[in-house]
């Protein structure tokens, strides 16, 4: 049958085209994302990579809330300018725990992927209260809300991990149940801090510059 | 676009969110983008479905009640679920925040509009299904593979999910979906809107069968391959990243074989073209699909997108396409139809001019402005100096966009205006008037539209 | 424009389209005398100008100023003029292929006394790249950008003798072409530069 005469019939008959449209289009992606996907990951990850502590997890899941990923990228590309400025480039190991992805895919501000430990606590404390205190051209947000409010005040931290204990991140029992006394009297920046100066320990299994 | 304009503004004044959390940039943007796209761009793509899809089957809608359930939810899933969004509920993958309890809501109204549209389909009166309805069926079916896919994940709380697929997996996951949103959603589904609207718009046929069947399926098949064009030089497979490239490229084909098609139906247009301001808006739209569907190929090759990748430029790309096709289309569509449903001439065919040249207006100036931004910051980043080091910081350059996201809000504020005086213009057309019922017409010929 | 089609009448293309397009349209110039009299001279005021304000000011993209050697100015004004060149020829054999389907006339010397008359604003306009910062040049050229497009709904059906339905479809093809070309200009720019043709800045 031609390919004409195919498609004759397929503009004939709801049901065939509907399959037909389904059988096309599922190709590419099969083809694409099987390879990938079905790779198991979590024996891969370097040494030193990043399990979020409860803190870090907590501020990471602000960091979501907040929409950072508008603006910051977290992903450094094999390029010699890019690698001068932020750092080694991003390896696919560095984020089996990322869940999910913030690779980003604007910036307006900079990559943040190996943000941690360039700048200190106070520093973050004070640029996320206020970004012009310390970047007088900055357009970024402010966040004083961060400070005011407690980490985690729904209480949820415990079903988060377990909920990601189940997706395969090796938490244990002892994780889980000392999670929300490692939060005691923290606030959401506190939170955020941690999760940024989390962030690039790895080093892309590179010694530290 | 209201809070498009404000979040283009708060690029300029950082500190008009006044402290809000609601108001604050990042969830701003995303309440923006969940609201061009899946309210503007989504709520145009169904109402239009469900017109032409009877106009071309020569029936009434299949399960009439079951589309006005689905009109009714999806309103309330999305206005809900971009007020969710400001309030902190993000799953945190683009274009895909709305957190699981709106996914499924979302799941079921389209499921609703499946049934409605394809029962339609399936009742008709005419021999073949005509060549719109293969686009909106499209949409339909792949949207929906790639929503669930990509939205597959394990909930916490009402408000709070983790996705099934981490790190790179994700990401290629979140692009197969990213893309193709952009693909079936802002292309096939407005070339759907397209297909029946020009023609019937500009009284000609569709200048070449064959090539719209060409065209169909080579789209179909293409576009899907294209994703990986997102994670050039990222932690991804090389093989991913140059199959996405190529097939980016190929996809060119089917994408101009449309236009050509559109261009040179519209081409033997007569008659009414100056006293009808629907067919300007469209025909414009072709151009800037044109545009579009070049530029995206274009910067899908890694040496261009070595230069473009996270910078403004591919704001520009994005807004070129969805202010000049999928906006202008639907504009166009929007004179046409409305008029019609309300049994009476369009209020002001003036106002639709002024409209017209602010949209023209404001598109061209946010492209303009943000391909300016972008190859300055693409080239400002990469500069080394004669030490090999980093030239320019972060900040530098940063501050040397400043009055390029100024002109990109006039461009927006013009563009906005131009929408609103649209809907003034389209209120007093049907102000005290209600929808007239047009019956289906005889049957002509097989296979002619409607 | 009585007699002949010259730069010298770039006053009336200005201010005075309207007339300018009539002219042409009754006088139909020859390609070659609308070209070396008229198209050629406009073409060379924005390299020449991009030259010296290069020269004079340097590269301006909102930091510090980006000074190149002469050679390099040199070279890029040459090839500026030469993608101005190809993009103005382009675009009127561009317009001949299109008239057939839009019954417009086949004329190549309308077709170029149209794109010089509509790309004249922008040729005038690039004076302003005498200061060559990227944000300046782009708040003047936008608008000029515009104006040149409304001078070619304007002008086409007139020059090229469409009737007013034919010539708006027409020129809408012709906007698709052109800005296809100008992104494809950007493309090719950039991947160039990348690979390290093109002025040195270290990428």
């Amino acid at each position: 049958m031609s390919w004409l005469s195919l498609h004759h019939r397929l503009e004939r008959h709801t049901g065939l085209l509907i399959f037909g449209i389904l059988l096309v289009s599922a190709i590419g992606g099969m083809v694409q994302l099987l390879p990938i996907v079905s790779e198991d990951t979590h024996g891969h990850g370097l040494p030193g990579s990043m399990l979020y502590s409860a803190l870090e997890l907590e501020g990471r899941d602000i960091y979501i809330r907040e929409s950072c990923s508008t603006c910051h990228t977290q992903q450094i590309r094999p390029l010699l300018a890019e690698v001068k400025r932020y750092g080694p480039y991003s390896r696919a190991e560095e984020f089996v725990y990322d869940r999910p992805f913030l690779w980003g895919s604007k910036r307006t501000g900079p990559d943040l992927h190996r943000i941690g430990g360039r700048y200190s606590d106070v520093w973050h404390r004070l640029h996320l209260i206020d970004p012009r205190s310390v970047v007088p051209a900055s357009i970024m947000p402010a966040y004083p809300w961060l400070a005011t409010n407690a980490a985690d005040h729904r209480g949820s931290i415990q079903a988060r991990m377990r909920a990601l204990a189940k997706l395969g991140h090796p938490y244990t029992a002892v994780d889980i149940s000392g999670a929300p006394a490692g939060l005691e009297g923290k606030t959401e920046l506190d939170a955020v801090i941690a999760y940024l100066q989390s962030m690039g320990r790895s080093n892309g299994g590179q010694a530290q510059p | 676009m209201t809070a498009g304009v404000y979040v283009a503004a708060e690029l300029v004044w950082p500190t008009i969110d006044w402290g809000l959390p609601a108001l604050s940039f990042g969830r701003l943007r995303t309440a923006h983008t969940t609201l061009v796209l899946f309210g503007f761009g989504v709520s145009a793509l169904i109402g239009t479905a469900f017109y032409s899809v009877q106009r071309t089957s020569h029936v009434r809608l299949f399960a009439p009640g079951l589309a006005w359930a689905v009109f009714y939810a999806w309103q309330a899933a999305i206005v809900l679920g971009a007020v969710s969004i400001l309030a902190g509920w993000n799953a945190g993958k683009e274009y895909a925040e709305l957190e699981w309890p709106f996914d499924l809501a979302i799941t079921a109204a389209w499921v609703g509009f499946a049934i409605v549209f394809f029962g339609t389909i399936a009742k008709r009166k005419v021999d073949a299904i005509y060549i719109s309805n293969w686009f909106y069926g499209a949409l339909i079916i792949v949207v929906a593979m790639l929503h669930i896919v990509n939205s597959l994940a394990l909930p916490v709380t009402a408000g709070k999910s983790y996705s099934l697929f981490a790190g790179a997996q994700d990401a290629v996951v979140q692009w197969w979906y990213g893309h193709n949103a952009v693909g079936f959603l802002l292309t096939g589904g407005f070339l759907g809107m397209l297909y029946y609207f020009l023609p019937k718009q500009s009284e000609q046929p569709i200048w070449s069968y064959r090539l719209s069947i060409i065209a169909f399926w080579a789209f179909v098949y293409t576009y899907i391959w294209a994703g990986p064009h997102h994670l050039h030089y990222h932690a991804v497979p090389e093989w991913l990243q140059s199959l996405g490239m190529v097939m980016s490229l190929i996809l060119l084909a089917p994408s101009w074989a449309t236009l050509v098609n559109g261009i040179m139906t519209v081409s033997g247009a007569a008659g009414k073209l100056k006293t009808d301001p629907a067919l300007k808006f469209i025909v414009l739209a072709l151009a800037f699909y044109g545009l579009a569907t070049f530029e995206g190929p274009m910067l899908a090759i890694k040496s261009v997108n070595v230069f473009s990748h996270f910078t403004e430029w591919t704001i520009g790309h994005v807004h070129s396409g969805a202010l000049g096709w999928n906006a202008l289309i639907t504009f166009g569509t929007f004179y046409f139809l409305v008029p019609r449903l309300a049994g009476a001439p369009l209020y002001s065919a003036r106002l639709a001019n002024i409209h017209f040249w602010l949209a023209l207006g404001g598109t061209i100036l946010y492209a303009l402005a943000m391909w300016g931004a972008g190859v300055s910051q693409g080239v400002l980043w990469l500069s080394l100096d004669e030490l090999g080091e980093v030239r320019f910081s972060f900040n530098d350059v940063m501050a040397a966009m400043r009055p390029y996201y100024l002109l990109r809000f006039l461009a927006g504020l013009m563009f906005l205006a131009g929408a609103v005086l649209m809907a003034w213009n389209l209120a007093r057309t049907v102000a005290g008037r209600r929808t007239i019922l047009v019956a289906p017409p005889a049957i002509v010929g097989a296979g002619a539209p409607a | 424009m009585p007699a002949r089609f010259s730069i010298l009448q770039i006053g009336k293309v200005l201010f005075a389209p309207g007339e300018v397009f009539n002219a042409i349209a009754a006088e139909s110039p020859s390609a070659g005398r609308v070209f070396f009299r008229g198209a050629l001279w406009l073409g060379l005021l924005p390299p020449l100008f991009a030259y010296f304000g290069t020269m004079e000011f340097g590269w301006r993209l909102g930091v510090e100023p980006v000074y190149l050697p002469q050679e390099t100015v040199l070279a890029i004004c040459v090839i500026y003029f030469a993608a101005l060149l190809i993009g103005f020829l382009s675009s009127a054999i561009i317009a001949r292929w299109m008239a057939a389907t839009y019954d417009a006339s086949q004329s190549l010397g309308r077709c170029l006394a149209l794109m010089a008359i509509v790309g004249a604003p922008l040729a005038v306009g690039s004076i302003v790249h005498l200061y060559p910062h990227v944000f300046l040049n782009v708040l003047v050229l936008v608008p000029v950008l515009i104006w040149c497009m409304y001078l070619l709904y304007r002008g086409l059906p007139v020059v090229l003798g469409t009737g007013p339905n034919r010539g708006m479809l027409m020129a809408s093809a012709l906007i698709a072409y052109l800005l296809v070309a100008l992104v494809s200009l950007l493309g090719i720019m950039v991947a160039l530069w990348g690979s390290g043709i093109g002025p040195r800045i270290g990428t």
